[in-house]
Protein backbone atom coordinates (compact mmCIF):
# COMPACT_ATOMS: atom_id res chain seq x y z
CA UNK A 1 0.00 0.00 0.00
CA UNK A 2 1.26 3.47 -0.80
CA UNK A 3 1.68 5.59 2.31
CA UNK A 4 2.60 9.22 2.76
CA UNK A 5 6.06 8.44 4.11
CA UNK A 6 7.04 6.66 0.89
CA UNK A 7 7.75 10.14 -0.41
CA UNK A 8 9.96 11.25 2.48
CA UNK A 9 13.55 12.07 1.83
CA UNK A 10 13.24 11.48 -1.87
CA UNK A 11 13.95 15.15 -2.29
CA UNK A 12 14.13 16.60 1.23
CA UNK A 13 17.56 15.94 2.62
CA UNK A 14 17.35 17.02 6.24
CA UNK A 15 13.70 17.66 7.11
CA UNK A 16 11.96 14.32 6.78
CA UNK A 17 8.41 15.34 7.45
CA UNK A 18 6.09 17.93 8.97
CA UNK A 19 3.17 17.19 11.22
CA UNK A 20 0.25 19.29 12.45
CA UNK A 21 -2.00 18.23 15.30
CA UNK A 22 -5.18 20.05 16.30
CA UNK A 23 -7.03 19.14 19.47
CA UNK A 24 -10.75 19.92 19.85
CA UNK A 25 -13.60 19.05 22.18
CA UNK A 26 -17.34 18.88 21.53
CA UNK A 27 -19.13 21.18 23.93
CA UNK A 28 -22.01 18.77 24.53
CA UNK A 29 -19.95 16.13 26.28
CA UNK A 30 -17.61 16.18 29.29
CA UNK A 31 -13.98 15.65 28.26
CA UNK A 32 -12.97 12.15 27.18
CA UNK A 33 -11.28 11.05 30.40
CA UNK A 34 -14.53 11.76 32.31
CA UNK A 35 -16.81 9.96 29.85
CA UNK A 36 -18.28 6.54 30.55
CA UNK A 37 -17.76 3.86 27.90
CA UNK A 38 -21.40 4.12 26.82
CA UNK A 39 -21.21 7.91 26.44
CA UNK A 40 -17.89 7.61 24.65
CA UNK A 41 -19.28 5.08 22.20
CA UNK A 42 -22.33 7.24 21.54
CA UNK A 43 -20.14 10.27 20.90
CA UNK A 44 -17.79 8.40 18.55
CA UNK A 45 -20.82 7.06 16.63
CA UNK A 46 -22.14 10.61 16.22
CA UNK A 47 -18.73 11.83 15.11
CA UNK A 48 -18.49 9.00 12.55
CA UNK A 49 -21.92 9.99 11.30
CA UNK A 50 -21.02 13.68 11.01
CA UNK A 51 -17.80 12.90 9.15
CA UNK A 52 -19.41 10.40 6.80
CA UNK A 53 -19.12 12.62 3.72
CA UNK A 54 -15.61 13.88 4.55
CA UNK A 55 -13.10 13.46 1.74
CA UNK A 56 -9.34 13.94 1.57
CA UNK A 57 -8.05 16.88 -0.54
CA UNK A 58 -7.70 14.46 -3.48
CA UNK A 59 -11.35 13.46 -3.14
CA UNK A 60 -10.77 10.04 -1.59
CA UNK A 61 -12.92 8.67 1.23
CA UNK A 62 -11.58 7.99 4.73
CA UNK A 63 -11.23 4.59 6.31
CA UNK A 64 -13.11 4.18 9.63
CA UNK A 65 -11.73 2.15 12.52
CA UNK A 66 -12.78 1.33 16.06
CA UNK A 67 -9.38 1.41 17.72
CA UNK A 68 -10.55 -0.46 20.82
CA UNK A 69 -11.41 -3.44 18.61
CA UNK A 70 -7.88 -3.74 17.25
CA UNK A 71 -5.32 -6.13 18.72
CA UNK A 72 -2.46 -4.81 20.83
CA UNK A 73 -0.05 -5.50 17.99
CA UNK A 74 -2.13 -3.60 15.45
CA UNK A 75 -2.28 -0.64 17.79
CA UNK A 76 1.45 -0.80 18.41
CA UNK A 77 2.03 -0.76 14.65
CA UNK A 78 -0.22 2.31 14.36
CA UNK A 79 1.87 3.94 17.04
CA UNK A 80 5.07 3.19 15.18
CA UNK A 81 3.55 4.84 12.13
CA UNK A 82 2.74 7.88 14.34
CA UNK A 83 -1.05 7.57 14.11
CA UNK A 84 -1.45 6.82 17.81
CA UNK A 85 0.64 8.23 20.60
CA UNK A 86 1.91 6.08 23.42
CA UNK A 87 -0.60 7.41 25.96
CA UNK A 88 -3.47 6.03 23.86
CA UNK A 89 -1.90 2.63 23.42
CA UNK A 90 -3.34 1.24 26.64
CA UNK A 91 -6.62 3.15 26.58
CA UNK A 92 -9.56 0.73 26.80
CA UNK A 93 -12.42 3.18 26.17
CA UNK A 94 -14.19 3.25 22.78
CA UNK A 95 -11.97 5.17 20.38
CA UNK A 96 -12.60 5.85 16.72
CA UNK A 97 -10.23 6.78 13.94
CA UNK A 98 -10.60 8.23 10.50
CA UNK A 99 -7.66 7.43 8.26
CA UNK A 100 -6.89 8.60 4.76
CA UNK A 101 -5.65 5.83 2.51
CA UNK A 102 -2.02 6.94 2.64
CA UNK A 103 -2.39 7.68 6.39
CA UNK A 104 -1.23 11.27 5.98
CA UNK A 105 -4.51 12.57 7.40
CA UNK A 106 -6.06 11.07 10.48
CA UNK A 107 -8.65 11.96 13.07
CA UNK A 108 -8.80 10.23 16.45
CA UNK A 109 -12.11 10.39 18.32
CA UNK A 110 -12.34 10.05 22.09
CA UNK A 111 -8.60 9.78 22.71
CA UNK A 112 -7.28 12.14 25.37
CA UNK A 113 -9.59 14.73 23.81
CA UNK A 114 -12.75 14.27 21.77
CA UNK A 115 -11.12 15.05 18.46
CA UNK A 116 -7.51 15.07 17.34
CA UNK A 117 -6.86 16.03 13.75
CA UNK A 118 -3.44 15.10 12.40
CA UNK A 119 -1.93 15.97 9.05
CA UNK A 120 1.53 14.81 7.93
CA UNK A 121 3.47 15.84 4.87
CA UNK A 122 6.94 14.92 3.61
CA UNK A 123 9.61 17.64 3.84
CA UNK A 124 9.15 21.03 5.47
CA UNK A 125 5.52 21.82 4.63
CA UNK A 126 4.02 22.92 7.91
CA UNK A 127 1.95 25.74 6.46
CA UNK A 128 0.43 23.48 3.84
CA UNK A 129 -0.31 20.76 6.39
CA UNK A 130 -1.93 23.33 8.68
CA UNK A 131 -4.17 24.48 5.86
CA UNK A 132 -5.49 20.95 5.39
CA UNK A 133 -6.04 20.52 9.14
CA UNK A 134 -7.70 23.94 9.37
CA UNK A 135 -10.18 23.08 6.62
CA UNK A 136 -11.10 19.78 8.28
CA UNK A 137 -11.51 21.62 11.57
CA UNK A 138 -13.93 24.11 9.98
CA UNK A 139 -15.92 21.37 8.29
CA UNK A 140 -16.40 19.50 11.53
CA UNK A 141 -17.24 22.76 13.29
CA UNK A 142 -20.13 23.18 10.84
CA UNK A 143 -21.64 20.06 12.37
CA UNK A 144 -20.75 20.44 16.04
CA UNK A 145 -19.94 23.29 18.42
CA UNK A 146 -16.57 23.22 20.11
CA UNK A 147 -15.73 23.82 23.75
CA UNK A 148 -14.37 27.34 23.43
CA UNK A 149 -13.70 30.21 25.78
CA UNK A 150 -12.88 33.77 24.79
CA UNK A 151 -10.02 33.94 27.25
CA UNK A 152 -8.54 30.44 27.08
CA UNK A 153 -9.45 29.63 23.48
CA UNK A 154 -10.15 26.01 22.60
CA UNK A 155 -10.59 24.11 25.86
CA UNK A 156 -8.76 20.82 26.17
CA UNK A 157 -8.33 18.02 28.72
CA UNK A 158 -4.76 19.01 29.45
CA UNK A 159 -3.69 22.58 30.17
CA UNK A 160 -0.67 21.97 27.94
CA UNK A 161 -2.89 22.07 24.82
CA UNK A 162 -5.30 24.86 25.75
CA UNK A 163 -5.60 27.87 23.45
CA UNK A 164 -5.02 26.95 19.85
CA UNK A 165 -4.82 23.21 20.58
CA UNK A 166 -2.11 23.22 17.95
CA UNK A 167 1.13 21.29 17.86
CA UNK A 168 3.32 21.86 14.86
CA UNK A 169 6.25 19.48 14.50
CA UNK A 170 9.05 18.87 12.04
CA UNK A 171 11.21 15.74 12.08
CA UNK A 172 14.85 16.44 11.26
CA UNK A 173 17.71 14.10 10.50
CA UNK A 174 20.78 15.63 12.12
CA UNK A 175 23.61 13.07 12.01
CA UNK A 176 26.42 15.61 11.64
CA UNK A 177 25.15 18.44 13.80
CA UNK A 178 24.32 16.13 16.71
CA UNK A 179 27.92 14.88 16.85
CA UNK A 180 29.19 18.35 17.67
CA UNK A 181 29.95 19.36 21.25
CA UNK A 182 27.77 22.42 21.05
CA UNK A 183 24.65 20.49 20.10
CA UNK A 184 23.31 20.14 23.65
CA UNK A 185 23.67 23.89 24.13
CA UNK A 186 21.99 24.50 20.82
CA UNK A 187 19.00 22.42 21.90
CA UNK A 188 18.81 24.43 25.11
CA UNK A 189 18.87 27.66 23.11
CA UNK A 190 15.87 26.51 21.10
CA UNK A 191 13.82 26.59 24.29
CA UNK A 192 14.29 30.34 24.44
CA UNK A 193 12.43 30.73 21.17
CA UNK A 194 9.52 28.69 22.47
CA UNK A 195 10.34 25.48 20.67
CA UNK A 196 11.43 22.12 22.02
CA UNK A 197 13.86 19.72 20.40
CA UNK A 198 13.56 16.07 21.37
CA UNK A 199 15.12 12.86 20.12
CA UNK A 200 12.58 10.67 18.36
CA UNK A 201 13.80 7.46 19.93
CA UNK A 202 15.10 8.76 23.25
CA UNK A 203 17.47 11.32 24.63
CA UNK A 204 20.94 12.27 23.43
CA UNK A 205 23.18 9.21 23.07
CA UNK A 206 20.26 6.83 23.16
CA UNK A 207 18.71 8.47 20.15
CA UNK A 208 19.74 5.95 17.49
CA UNK A 209 19.06 7.21 14.02
CA UNK A 210 19.76 10.88 14.84
CA UNK A 211 16.15 11.89 14.30
CA UNK A 212 14.96 14.97 16.18
CA UNK A 213 11.51 16.45 16.61
CA UNK A 214 11.16 20.23 16.69
CA UNK A 215 7.82 21.49 17.97
CA UNK A 216 6.14 24.49 19.58
CA UNK A 217 6.31 24.55 23.35
CA UNK A 218 3.26 26.69 24.03
CA UNK A 219 -0.26 26.64 22.66
CA UNK A 220 -1.67 29.83 24.18
CA UNK A 221 -0.97 33.50 23.53
CA UNK A 222 0.11 33.22 19.91
CA UNK A 223 -1.84 32.79 16.72
CA UNK A 224 -1.71 29.52 14.78
CA UNK A 225 0.21 31.23 12.01
CA UNK A 226 2.86 32.53 14.42
CA UNK A 227 3.32 29.07 15.93
CA UNK A 228 3.60 27.37 12.56
CA UNK A 229 6.04 30.05 11.37
CA UNK A 230 8.16 29.69 14.49
CA UNK A 231 8.61 25.93 14.16
CA UNK A 232 9.16 26.40 10.45
CA UNK A 233 11.89 28.96 11.06
CA UNK A 234 13.69 26.95 13.73
CA UNK A 235 13.52 23.75 11.67
CA UNK A 236 14.84 25.60 8.65
CA UNK A 237 17.72 27.10 10.65
CA UNK A 238 18.72 23.74 12.09
CA UNK A 239 18.50 22.14 8.65
CA UNK A 240 20.74 24.86 7.23
CA UNK A 241 23.30 24.35 9.99
CA UNK A 242 23.25 20.60 9.44
CA UNK A 243 23.89 21.17 5.74
CA UNK A 244 26.81 23.49 6.52
CA UNK A 245 28.43 20.95 8.82
CA UNK A 246 27.92 18.23 6.23
CA UNK A 247 29.45 20.36 3.48
CA UNK A 248 32.44 21.13 5.65
CA UNK A 249 32.90 17.49 6.57
CA UNK A 250 32.56 16.43 2.98
CA UNK A 251 35.13 18.86 1.66
CA UNK A 252 37.67 18.09 4.40
CA UNK A 253 37.10 14.40 5.03
CA UNK A 254 35.53 13.07 1.89
CA UNK A 255 37.05 9.61 2.12
CA UNK A 256 36.07 8.98 5.73
CA UNK A 257 32.53 10.15 5.03
CA UNK A 258 32.25 7.87 2.03
CA UNK A 259 33.80 5.06 4.03
CA UNK A 260 31.20 5.37 6.80
CA UNK A 261 28.31 5.53 4.37
CA UNK A 262 29.41 2.62 2.18
CA UNK A 263 30.33 0.49 5.18
CA UNK A 264 26.87 1.05 6.65
CA UNK A 265 25.24 0.19 3.34
CA UNK A 266 27.33 -2.97 3.11
CA UNK A 267 26.39 -4.13 6.59
CA UNK A 268 22.70 -3.49 5.99
CA UNK A 269 22.78 -5.21 2.63
CA UNK A 270 24.53 -8.35 3.82
CA UNK A 271 23.84 -8.75 7.53
CA UNK A 272 21.77 -11.74 8.60
CA UNK A 273 20.76 -10.43 12.03
CA UNK A 274 20.27 -6.81 13.10
CA UNK A 275 19.19 -5.26 16.40
CA UNK A 276 17.05 -2.14 16.22
CA UNK A 277 19.94 -0.05 17.53
CA UNK A 278 22.41 -1.25 14.88
CA UNK A 279 19.87 -0.99 12.11
CA UNK A 280 18.93 2.58 13.02
CA UNK A 281 22.59 3.64 13.29
CA UNK A 282 23.45 2.29 9.84
CA UNK A 283 20.22 3.48 8.25
CA UNK A 284 21.01 6.95 9.54
CA UNK A 285 24.34 6.84 7.69
CA UNK A 286 22.69 5.52 4.53
CA UNK A 287 20.03 8.22 4.73
CA UNK A 288 22.77 10.84 4.87
CA UNK A 289 24.60 9.08 2.04
CA UNK A 290 21.59 9.20 -0.25
CA UNK A 291 20.72 12.80 0.50
CA UNK A 292 24.35 13.85 -0.04
CA UNK A 293 24.42 12.05 -3.36
CA UNK A 294 27.15 9.62 -2.29
CA UNK A 295 24.94 6.56 -2.62
CA UNK A 296 23.01 6.30 -5.85
CA UNK A 297 20.22 3.76 -5.61
CA UNK A 298 18.95 2.01 -8.72
CA UNK A 299 15.35 2.64 -7.72
CA UNK A 300 14.16 5.61 -5.65
CA UNK A 301 13.90 4.59 -2.00
CA UNK A 302 12.71 6.30 1.16
CA UNK A 303 15.13 5.30 3.89
CA UNK A 304 12.74 6.72 6.45
CA UNK A 305 10.11 4.24 5.28
CA UNK A 306 12.58 1.44 6.06
CA UNK A 307 13.22 3.01 9.47
CA UNK A 308 9.50 2.75 10.19
CA UNK A 309 9.28 -0.71 8.67
CA UNK A 310 11.95 -2.29 10.89
CA UNK A 311 10.22 -1.37 14.16
CA UNK A 312 9.32 -4.45 16.18
CA UNK A 313 5.51 -4.35 15.97
CA UNK A 314 5.53 -3.83 12.24
CA UNK A 315 7.85 -6.80 11.68
CA UNK A 316 5.72 -8.93 13.97
CA UNK A 317 2.65 -7.88 12.04
CA UNK A 318 4.26 -8.87 8.76
CA UNK A 319 5.12 -12.29 10.09
CA UNK A 320 2.48 -15.03 10.15
CA UNK A 321 3.62 -16.35 13.53
CA UNK A 322 4.94 -14.91 16.82
CA UNK A 323 8.65 -14.01 16.75
CA UNK A 324 11.18 -14.22 19.56
CA UNK A 325 14.11 -11.81 19.88
CA UNK A 326 16.53 -13.68 17.64
CA UNK A 327 13.86 -14.31 15.00
CA UNK A 328 12.91 -10.67 15.12
CA UNK A 329 16.50 -9.64 14.41
CA UNK A 330 16.63 -12.08 11.50
CA UNK A 331 13.31 -10.74 10.17
CA UNK A 332 14.69 -7.21 10.45
CA UNK A 333 17.80 -8.04 8.46
CA UNK A 334 15.68 -9.82 5.82
CA UNK A 335 13.35 -6.84 5.58
CA UNK A 336 16.23 -4.41 5.05
CA UNK A 337 17.93 -6.66 2.48
CA UNK A 338 14.74 -6.82 0.50
CA UNK A 339 13.85 -3.16 0.74
CA UNK A 340 17.26 -1.58 0.19
CA UNK A 341 17.80 -1.19 -3.58
CA UNK A 342 21.05 -2.07 -5.34
CA UNK A 343 23.54 0.71 -6.04
CA UNK A 344 24.58 1.93 -9.46
CA UNK B 1 33.35 2.26 37.95
CA UNK B 2 31.87 0.10 40.71
CA UNK B 3 29.74 1.43 43.50
CA UNK B 4 31.96 2.25 46.49
CA UNK B 5 29.41 0.96 48.97
CA UNK B 6 28.39 -2.45 47.65
CA UNK B 7 31.31 -2.86 45.21
CA UNK B 8 29.06 -5.03 43.08
CA UNK B 9 27.02 -2.83 40.80
CA UNK B 10 28.01 -0.14 38.35
CA UNK B 11 28.05 3.31 39.99
CA UNK B 12 25.73 5.68 38.16
CA UNK B 13 25.17 8.37 40.78
CA UNK B 14 27.84 10.88 41.68
CA UNK B 15 27.26 12.50 45.03
CA UNK B 16 29.39 15.47 46.03
CA UNK B 17 29.36 16.54 49.64
CA UNK B 18 30.81 19.83 50.87
CA UNK B 19 31.19 20.10 54.63
CA UNK B 20 33.02 23.15 56.02
CA UNK B 21 34.67 23.71 52.67
CA UNK B 22 35.99 20.14 52.44
CA UNK B 23 34.74 18.46 49.31
CA UNK B 24 34.29 14.68 49.17
CA UNK B 25 32.97 12.73 46.24
CA UNK B 26 31.07 9.45 46.35
CA UNK B 27 30.18 7.15 43.48
CA UNK B 28 27.15 5.01 44.20
CA UNK B 29 24.74 2.72 42.43
CA UNK B 30 21.04 3.58 42.38
CA UNK B 31 20.19 0.89 44.91
CA UNK B 32 22.72 2.04 47.52
CA UNK B 33 21.79 5.64 46.91
CA UNK B 34 18.21 4.73 47.68
CA UNK B 35 19.25 3.13 50.97
CA UNK B 36 21.31 6.10 52.08
CA UNK B 37 19.75 9.18 53.56
CA UNK B 38 20.00 12.24 51.32
CA UNK B 39 17.30 14.23 53.04
CA UNK B 40 14.92 15.86 50.58
CA UNK B 41 16.78 14.40 47.59
CA UNK B 42 16.18 10.78 48.48
CA UNK B 43 12.75 10.91 46.83
CA UNK B 44 14.60 11.14 43.53
CA UNK B 45 15.78 7.55 43.80
CA UNK B 46 12.40 6.10 44.69
CA UNK B 47 11.27 4.27 41.62
CA UNK B 48 10.58 6.18 38.45
CA UNK B 49 10.58 9.93 38.27
CA UNK B 50 7.02 11.08 38.85
CA UNK B 51 6.36 13.19 35.77
CA UNK B 52 2.70 13.56 36.62
CA UNK B 53 3.62 15.00 39.98
CA UNK B 54 6.02 17.44 38.42
CA UNK B 55 3.26 18.90 36.29
CA UNK B 56 0.70 18.90 39.07
CA UNK B 57 3.09 20.70 41.39
CA UNK B 58 3.54 23.25 38.67
CA UNK B 59 -0.22 23.63 38.33
CA UNK B 60 -1.34 23.47 41.91
CA UNK B 61 -0.21 25.43 44.88
CA UNK B 62 2.12 23.53 47.17
CA UNK B 63 0.62 20.62 49.05
CA UNK B 64 0.89 22.05 52.57
CA UNK B 65 -0.64 25.39 51.77
CA UNK B 66 -3.42 23.63 49.91
CA UNK B 67 -4.35 21.52 52.89
CA UNK B 68 -4.68 24.58 55.06
CA UNK B 69 -6.70 26.65 52.64
CA UNK B 70 -10.28 26.03 51.70
CA UNK B 71 -9.68 25.45 48.02
CA UNK B 72 -9.81 21.68 48.24
CA UNK B 73 -13.59 21.78 48.65
CA UNK B 74 -14.16 23.28 45.22
CA UNK B 75 -15.87 20.85 42.88
CA UNK B 76 -16.94 21.43 39.28
CA UNK B 77 -20.76 21.20 39.32
CA UNK B 78 -20.91 19.72 35.81
CA UNK B 79 -18.46 16.83 35.90
CA UNK B 80 -17.85 16.59 39.68
CA UNK B 81 -14.08 16.89 39.28
CA UNK B 82 -12.65 18.31 42.48
CA UNK B 83 -9.74 20.73 42.51
CA UNK B 84 -7.64 18.10 44.26
CA UNK B 85 -8.29 15.55 41.52
CA UNK B 86 -7.40 18.16 38.95
CA UNK B 87 -4.10 18.94 40.64
CA UNK B 88 -3.31 15.26 41.00
CA UNK B 89 -3.99 14.32 37.38
CA UNK B 90 -3.35 17.76 35.82
CA UNK B 91 -6.33 17.08 33.61
CA UNK B 92 -9.68 18.86 33.32
CA UNK B 93 -12.94 16.90 33.40
CA UNK B 94 -15.09 19.15 31.25
CA UNK B 95 -15.13 22.60 29.72
CA UNK B 96 -16.82 24.14 32.78
CA UNK B 97 -13.82 23.17 34.93
CA UNK B 98 -11.98 26.05 33.30
CA UNK B 99 -14.41 28.66 34.64
CA UNK B 100 -14.86 26.95 38.02
CA UNK B 101 -11.13 26.60 38.70
CA UNK B 102 -10.19 29.77 36.86
CA UNK B 103 -9.18 31.87 39.90
CA UNK B 104 -7.05 28.96 41.16
CA UNK B 105 -5.27 28.10 37.95
CA UNK B 106 -5.04 31.50 36.27
CA UNK B 107 -1.49 32.21 37.43
CA UNK B 108 -0.27 28.70 36.81
CA UNK B 109 -1.60 28.55 33.29
CA UNK B 110 0.18 31.80 32.67
CA UNK B 111 3.36 30.28 34.04
CA UNK B 112 2.95 27.16 31.93
CA UNK B 113 1.93 28.85 28.70
CA UNK B 114 3.57 32.25 29.08
CA UNK B 115 0.22 33.91 28.45
CA UNK B 116 -3.37 33.66 29.57
CA UNK B 117 -5.10 35.16 26.58
CA UNK B 118 -6.01 33.26 23.45
CA UNK B 119 -5.25 35.25 20.30
CA UNK B 120 -5.63 32.56 17.67
CA UNK B 121 -8.48 31.11 15.68
CA UNK B 122 -12.07 31.51 16.77
CA UNK B 123 -14.55 28.79 15.78
CA UNK B 124 -16.55 30.05 12.82
CA UNK B 125 -19.67 27.96 13.11
CA UNK B 126 -20.61 27.73 16.78
CA UNK B 127 -24.30 26.92 16.45
CA UNK B 128 -26.81 28.67 18.67
CA UNK B 129 -28.96 25.56 18.58
CA UNK B 130 -30.92 23.74 21.22
CA UNK B 131 -27.91 22.37 23.01
CA UNK B 132 -26.44 25.84 23.48
CA UNK B 133 -29.75 27.22 24.74
CA UNK B 134 -29.94 24.47 27.34
CA UNK B 135 -26.46 25.31 28.50
CA UNK B 136 -27.29 28.99 28.80
CA UNK B 137 -30.36 28.08 30.85
CA UNK B 138 -28.42 25.91 33.23
CA UNK B 139 -25.91 28.65 34.06
CA UNK B 140 -27.18 28.61 37.65
CA UNK B 141 -24.02 26.61 38.23
CA UNK B 142 -22.13 29.83 37.58
CA UNK B 143 -23.60 31.40 40.70
CA UNK B 144 -22.50 28.52 42.84
CA UNK B 145 -18.99 28.93 41.57
CA UNK B 146 -19.10 32.66 42.28
CA UNK B 147 -19.78 32.02 45.95
CA UNK B 148 -17.00 29.49 45.98
CA UNK B 149 -14.81 32.00 44.25
CA UNK B 150 -15.39 34.54 47.00
CA UNK B 151 -14.56 31.90 49.61
CA UNK B 152 -11.40 31.10 47.72
CA UNK B 153 -10.27 34.69 47.46
CA UNK B 154 -10.98 35.28 51.13
CA UNK B 155 -8.77 32.30 51.97
CA UNK B 156 -6.09 33.58 49.67
CA UNK B 157 -6.32 37.05 51.21
CA UNK B 158 -5.78 35.53 54.63
CA UNK B 159 -2.76 33.60 53.39
CA UNK B 160 -1.31 36.72 51.81
CA UNK B 161 -1.74 38.70 55.01
CA UNK B 162 -0.02 35.96 57.00
CA UNK B 163 3.08 36.16 54.85
CA UNK B 164 2.76 39.96 54.67
CA UNK B 165 2.46 40.01 50.91
CA UNK B 166 0.40 43.19 50.75
CA UNK B 167 0.47 43.50 47.00
CA UNK B 168 -1.15 40.09 46.68
CA UNK B 169 -3.58 40.93 49.49
CA UNK B 170 -4.73 44.08 47.70
CA UNK B 171 -5.30 42.10 44.51
CA UNK B 172 -7.38 39.58 46.47
CA UNK B 173 -9.41 42.32 48.08
CA UNK B 174 -10.16 43.88 44.68
CA UNK B 175 -11.20 40.51 43.31
CA UNK B 176 -13.60 39.92 46.21
CA UNK B 177 -15.06 43.39 45.76
CA UNK B 178 -15.50 42.81 42.04
CA UNK B 179 -17.28 39.51 42.60
CA UNK B 180 -19.56 40.95 45.24
CA UNK B 181 -20.42 43.93 43.06
CA UNK B 182 -21.19 41.78 40.06
CA UNK B 183 -23.41 39.66 42.29
CA UNK B 184 -25.36 42.72 43.37
CA UNK B 185 -25.63 43.92 39.79
CA UNK B 186 -26.99 40.56 38.70
CA UNK B 187 -29.68 40.67 41.38
CA UNK B 188 -30.72 44.18 40.37
CA UNK B 189 -30.86 43.10 36.75
CA UNK B 190 -33.06 40.16 37.59
CA UNK B 191 -35.66 42.36 39.24
CA UNK B 192 -35.53 44.78 36.33
CA UNK B 193 -35.74 41.88 33.88
CA UNK B 194 -38.95 40.61 35.42
CA UNK B 195 -40.59 44.00 35.05
CA UNK B 196 -39.57 44.25 31.41
CA UNK B 197 -40.98 40.82 30.81
CA UNK B 198 -44.38 41.83 32.08
CA UNK B 199 -44.47 45.01 30.03
CA UNK B 200 -43.20 43.77 26.73
CA UNK B 201 -44.45 40.36 25.92
CA UNK B 202 -43.78 40.37 22.22
CA UNK B 203 -40.16 40.92 21.50
CA UNK B 204 -37.62 39.91 18.92
CA UNK B 205 -35.76 36.63 19.22
CA UNK B 206 -32.57 38.00 20.71
CA UNK B 207 -34.26 39.64 23.65
CA UNK B 208 -36.52 36.69 24.14
CA UNK B 209 -33.48 34.56 24.73
CA UNK B 210 -32.10 36.97 27.29
CA UNK B 211 -35.29 36.82 29.33
CA UNK B 212 -35.36 33.07 29.17
CA UNK B 213 -31.85 33.04 30.48
CA UNK B 214 -32.83 35.21 33.43
CA UNK B 215 -35.77 32.89 34.03
CA UNK B 216 -33.29 30.09 34.31
CA UNK B 217 -31.21 31.99 36.81
CA UNK B 218 -34.35 32.79 38.73
CA UNK B 219 -35.40 29.17 39.05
Amino acid sequence: MHRWFDETALDSSVVLYSRIRLVRNWEEYPFSLCLSDAEGEEMVKHLFQYTEDFKTPDGLPFQRLWLNQLSGLERQALRERHILNSSLLERKAPMGALLSKDESISMIFNGNDHIRIQVMAPGLQLAKAYEVADRLDDRLNQKISYAFDEKYGYLTSFPTNVGTGLHAMALLHLPSLSKGKRFTNLIGEMGRFGTTVRGLNGEERENFGDLYMISNQKTLGQSEKEMVDLVNRVAFQLAEQEKQVRDMYRSNHRISLENEVYKSYGILKYARRLSIKEAMLYLSQVLMGTSEGILKMQTPCSVYRIMLGIQSANLKQLSDRPLDKAELEIARANYIREELPELF
Amino acid sequence: MLCERCKMREANIKYTEVINGIKTEHNLCAQCAKEMDFGPYSAMFDGEFPLEKLLSDLLGISRESREESQTSGIVCPTCKTSYDTFVEKSCFGCQDCYSVFDPLIRDNIKKLQGSSQHVGKIPKFQKAGLAKQEREDSKVGGQLSREKQIIFWQAKLKEALQVEDYEEAAACRDEIRRLQESENRQEAKEIQGKETKQNEVQENEGKDKEIRQEDGADA
